[in-house]
């Protein structure tokens, strides 16, 4: 169970996995050994409502980063989901299929889409935010948000 | 509101421009005034969340059929804090999955995909009332 991080705005709260690293359009990355596991971070889920349908790429799927590795039908939009790393997809999520709303309950556990056997996780990585630096970004695209008219 | 032969209540989603939230009360009007008429009551959620003491009691003596528009379930909940039972309960999402080429668009006025999600979601909602009506306390979802 990885620690939080949290930020309000307006009426909402938005964590933020301490364990792992973001991209600036709110995917997870979370390194288990040569893999990376990837996911959709809680604000994303939240801004985007429930999930109707996740579609991920299939296991031997090669992507680079940047590659959409899933797509999203959410209640209120459709998300193509950029890979934050490069590589070939090994596992896909089998709640995706029959539960995709895993996505909304648990986005940082049993949520996750995908898992990718990683071409380079340290060059990657180094084009990833940490933690603290998603949590500001995030908060401020939340606020963003909470202003739009 | 004593007991009469409308003796199952629905209560839709109240979520006033969420396209969803319009399937779910399209569905509600389709099963209260068309399919299911002389059996079923239309029991308005923004009364419950006020208090209004005659939707209270609709709820409270009558087996209640809930319609959300999205997983908060604000209906289902609301009915259940009034002191209501709801052997049934339906979430839009869950229809749209069943019907993925019913993708809903529109809020004041639904869309031919909203229309048709509607209709398949009323009749899902009938099929409960029928099971209700016929003395079964508990209805399988689909």
């Amino acid at each position: 169970m990885p620690d939080y991080l949290e930020a309000t705005v307006d009426k909402f709260i938005f964590r933020v996995a301490t364990d792992r690293h973001y991209s600036p359009e709110g995917i997870w990355a979370l390194a288990e050994g040569d893999r990376v596991r990837v996911g959709l971070t809680d604000f994303v889920q939240q801004r985007s409502g429930d999930v109707a349908f996740a579609e991920v790429k299939p296991v031997g799927t090669v992507l680079k980063a940047g590659d959409e590795v899933a797509v999203i039908e959410t209640i209120k939009v459709n998300i193509g989901v950029p890979s934050p790393v490069g590589g070939t997809v090994a596992a896909v999520n089998p709640a995706m299929q029959l539960s995709p709303e895993a996505i909304n309950q648990d986005p940082y556990g049993e949520g996750w889409l995908a898992l990718i056997d990683a071409r380079d996780w340290p060059t990657d990585r180094d084009a990833l935010l940490d933690p603290g630096a998603y949590l500001e970004l995030m908060t401020g695209q939340a606020e963003d948000e909470a202003t739009k008219p | 509101m004593s007991p009469d032969a409308r003796n199952v209540m629905v209560v839709p989603c109240s979520g006033i421009g969420k396209t969803y939230g319009t399937v779910s009360r399209e569905a509600a009007y389709e099963v209260t005034e068309d399919l299911r008429a002389e059996s079923t009551r239309l029991v308005a959620l923004s009364l419950l969340v006020l208090g209004d003491d005659e939707a209270r009691a609709a709820v409270a003596a009558n087996p209640t059929v809930t319609i959300d528009g999205c997983k908060l379930g604000c209906a289902e909940k609301m009915v259940r804090e009034s002191g209501g039972r709801v052997p049934r309960s339906f979430a839009v999402l869950d229809t749209y999955r069943r019907h993925r080429d019913l993708k809903p668009d529109g809020i004041a006025e639904l869309d031919e995909g909203g229309r048709r999600l509607a209709h398949a979601l009323a009749d899902e909602v009938a099929a409960a009332v029928d099971s209700l009506t016929a003395g079964d306390e508990e209805v399988p979802h689909a």
